[in-house]
């Protein structure tokens, strides 16, 4: 029912009522109890993700080039000659602050994904910047990380504008709990931060369809600049995505997590990052409250503190699908 | 739930033993609650430093007393490690005396305290003549000078009735005249030939000149009851003789009171106002701290214990410090309830308590300004600098020159305006301006403009409901003379870092939420 006030807010009662968790709630009930602070660092340096993730065999981008020092940057040009396309970000970064893509080269150039060019020199000045930690936790000192480039499948990119879209699925005690596909705007400049202007996509943790999206707080059902549809789209190898997330957990340890995806063209799901403290925008994507998927998980682990990781999956797929699957 | 448990059994622990202790203070000890509205006092300091070279030699010093230092019912004491201390009343007043036989070699620091009630004289009342009246000695001016001093004074005497018309008349027309031909000759006499400092000269000037108009004058001290301005030097002023009683004034305010400049008279009757001997390079410089407890309370509370737990018992030049460092508890509490109940964005979590510091030391709207000014001129450079592709560093530092560059500059302005209060930036938190600026400037870039914006206008808001709640005198009060207090702010704190609720932001954000 729509009340007048809606406009302006939602009273507790009414948030409480849909499950809808707040960021004292997600630190104190499921951040500060199952993330003790020695397992941060797993996550907060990408460098230690990505080494953890291929010790256990998981897909990710295959690194360059680490660059530590300004003698590296010296060289780093030339060391990068052999590949078109990379993408360098800051070790420590969060919030994708510094992260730079390079679609392809021109001459001497460096082009972006958005056609925009940067010079030889700018793009070492962009390394001596992260290396001098302008992106980085507590402006510590940090290290650049040259990767390999996705390039998305062409399902995802019929969906977003420029940017990649990135697939986020949030887990409690290694069961899928939630997720999103979050997609570029022309207004969100290639980047996929809801609050800037992208579009949060629910995502059905049962089949993998898209269920929802939502731009500015409003549903919508097609995408404002490229007019294709949102709702109803299949995200390839769903089940390869679930598995890579669950083992995320198994070797971060975190109890509750993040776990962010990009679906490549010809390499299939590769995992990008793990963050420890997921934000709560992706109950607005999905129209549910986190409260209502987490309560579930909290019987479960209870009952069942043991449960094998494909147990999870199916327990995930089974009680915590979107109530109306097939809603495009 | 056995953090629970523990959270709570914190919380009633704090509560009780800080409570507990206030209510004692406050029951056994008679420590009022409430800020009086007329209970307060003024506590000066005086601190006599200075280097004693040979060990062997003995060392006295003579401190001239206020002349409300004779009354019993005044409080006073005078601290000195070391030395015998006795009082001198002599004919021109009372002295401290210190003495010591071999004091170690080195520097030494002697305190004489004196407080008495907000509205106790200022001390500067007319004193009746004993005896003879006096007569003024020639100030030995001739030729070209003594003419034009008594241009001045027949200037000066045709407008006025009385003695201290005359001395209102006279000093103004030196303030007023000041390029006249007259006044800049004496001027530069005094400063050439006799060697008179600058900040001395109206005084040297003005004695001379009351002594050939026939008046009787010399030197006196005072000291400015401003709670502010921390340490300062005993401000000069002239006492002369009008045939029946002698008078206090301030040359550099002929025409205004010394009560209603808040200048309290420390010593009187042309007596020197230090006498070192055996000593070098001594001193004497003054603290005043604004007491809000009763007088008579005071005296019987200083030898209880429990005073140790307030900064009552620590020397009045160093409570100056701590009037400030009680407050920021408050301020961090503020910070917690904005950003955790009401989900304020702010530009780091306690930037915003040094801002509102910043605040408490100079006026509200004035810092407000400042602020703005720096910040908006500040990131116009700082982006100037981003096309020359600095290292980070640097760039920092190069904001640290500009925004000091920039405060010069506005004071310097200011100061050409007319506008008191800006020259006390100093004290303004200039680091983290800079760091502001290189902060807000960042996410200018990668965030837009509207976060920036966002950001530090919330952090400024923040600031100043910090600095409002740390205006109020009550929990000023509080924070001086109930610090155990601060447990209990504690306690809430705690209880605050357990609150699971919603943010106030947070109601607004999910406003579109719907389940369909
Ligand atoms: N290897 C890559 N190829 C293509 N895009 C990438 C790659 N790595 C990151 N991105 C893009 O940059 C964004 C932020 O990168 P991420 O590694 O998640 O850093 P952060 O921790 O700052 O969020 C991702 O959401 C994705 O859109
Ligand atoms: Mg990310």
């Amino acid at each position: 029912m729509k009340r007048w006030w809606h406009r302006w807010f939602r009273t507790p009662k009414e948030l409480r009522a849909m499950g809808v968790v707040g960021i004292n709630m997600r630190n104190a009930r499921f951040l500060l109890p199952n993330n003790p602070r020695r397992l941060y660092q797993r996550v907060d340096n990408k460098l230690m993700t990505k080494a953890l993730a291929e010790e256990r065999g998981l897909e990710v981008p295959l690194t360059y080039l680490v660059v530590t020092s300004p003698h590296d940057v010296a060289f780093m040009e030339k060391k990068l000659l052999a590949h078109e396309a990379f993408v360098m970000k800051p070790a420590r970064g969060s919030g994708g602050k510094g992260v730079l893509v390079i679609d392809h080269r021109d001459g001497d150039t460096y082009v972006k994904p958005s056609g925009s060019r940067l010079t030889g020199a700018e793009l070492r000045h962009h390394a001596e910047n992260i290396l001098a930690g302008l992106y980085s936790l507590g402006g510590n000192r940090d290290h650049a990380l040259i990767e390999y480039r996705v390039t998305p499948a062409k399902v995802l990119t019929e969906i977003s504008f420029q940017g990649a879209p990135d697939i986020r699925i949030v887990m409690l005690h290694g069961y899928p709990v939630m997720a999103m596909l979050r997609a570029a705007t022309k207004e969100s400049d290639g980047r996929a931060n809801l609050h800037q202007g992208a579009i949060g996509i629910g995502i059905d943790l049962a089949t993998g369809l898209t269920v929802r999206a939502v731009h500015h707080g409003s549903m919508i059902t097609h995408h404002p600049d490229l007019k294709s549809p949102l709702i109803g789209v299949q995200i390839p190898y769903w089940d390869k995505i679930l598995e890579i997330a669950v083992t995320c957990h198994e070797m971060t340890e975190l109890g509750y997590l993040g776990v962010d995806l990009m679906v490549d063209e010809t390499k299939g799901p590769l995992m990008i990052e793990v963050n420890a403290r997921p934000g709560l925008a992706i109950q607005m994507a999905n129209g549910v409250g986190l409260m209502k998927r987490l309560m579930p998980v909290v019987e479960r682990h209870k009952l069942k503190p043991q449960e094998s990781a494909a147990d999870r999956i199916a327990f995930s797929r089974e009680v915590l699908k979107a109530r109306t699957s097939a809603s495009a | 739930m056995s953090s629970q448990l523990r959270l709570i059994l914190a919380v009633l622990f704090l509560c009780v033993l800080g409570i507990g202790l206030a209510v004692y203070k406050n029951r056994s000890l008679g420590v009022p609650l409430w800020v009086g509205t007329k209970a307060t006092s003024w506590l000066v300091e005086a601190k006599v430093s200075f280097f004693h070279g040979e060990a062997a030699a003995p060392v006295t010093v003579k401190l001239a007393l206020p002349a409300a230092a004779a009354d019993e019912s005044i409080g006073q004491e005078a601290g000195s490690l070391g030395f015998g201390y006795t009082t001198e009343a002599g004919l021109s007043g009372l002295k401290a005396v210190w003495s010591a036989r071999q004091p170690s070699e080195g520097s030494h620091a002697l305190y004489y305290r004196v407080r008495f009630p907000e509205r106790f004289k200022t001390g500067g009342g007319g004193e009746e003549v004993k005896g003879t009246p006096p007569v003024a000695e020639s100030p030995g001016l001739s030729g070209p000078l003594e003419k034009a001093a008594q241009g001045l004074i027949e200037k000066s005497r045709a407008v006025s009735a009385d003695t201290d018309t005359f001395f209102t008349h006279l000093f103004l027309q030196v303030a007023k005249d000041n390029s006249a031909q007259e006044v800049l000759l004496l001027r530069r006499h005094y400063q050439n030939v006799e060697k008179v400092s600058e900040e001395n000269l109206l005084i040297v000037m003005g004695i001379d000149l009351l002594k050939l108009a026939g008046i009787p004058a010399r030197l006196a001290h005072g000291v400015r009851l401003d709670a502010n301005i921390g340490p300062q030097q005993a401000l000069p002023l002239i006492e002369y003789c009008d045939g029946a009683t002698w008078k206090v004034k301030n040359p550099a305010q002929p025409n205004v009171s010394l009560r209603s400049e808040n200048i309290f008279v420390w010593n009187r009757g042309g007596v020197p106002l230090l006498d070192v001997i055996g000593g070098e390079n001594s001193k004497v410089s003054f603290t005043v701290v604004k007491d809000m407890i009763p007088l008579d309370r005071m005296n019987s509370l200083r030898d209880s214990p429990f005073l140790a737990s307030t900064i009552l018992s620590l020397p009045v030049s160093e409570r100056a410090v701590f009037r400030y460092v009680v407050l920021i508890p408050l301020g961090a509490f503020v910070v917690v309830i904005l950003r955790n109940i009401v989900g304020i964005p702010t530009l780091g979590t306690f930037m915003p308590v040094l801002l509102a510091l910043a605040f408490l030391e100079m006026d509200l709207g004035l810092g407000i300004v400042m602020f703005a000014v720096i910040v908006a001129v500040g990131l116009y450079f700082r982006f100037l600098l981003s096309s020359m592709n600095l290292l980070v560093v640097p760039r920092v530092a190069a904001c640290v020159v500009i925004v000091t560059m920039l405060m010069l500059l506005m004071s310097l302005i200011s100061w050409r305006l007319g506008v008191r209060g800006v020259l006390q930036i100093t004290l303004f938190p200039m680091i983290i301006i800079a760091w502001t600026i290189e902060r807000m400037s960042l996410i200018w870039e990668e965030e837009g403009k509207r976060n920036a914006i966002m950001q530090v206008g919330g952090s400024v808001f923040v600031a100043v409901v910090a600095y409002l709640v740390m205006k109020v005198p009550q929990i000023q009060y509080w924070a001086q003379y109930f610090p155990e207090l601060l447990l209990v702010l504690l306690a809430a704190i705690l209880l605050i870092g357990r609150y699971t609720g919603y943010r106030l932001s947070e109601l607004h954000r999910f406003r579109n939420f719907s389940e369909s």
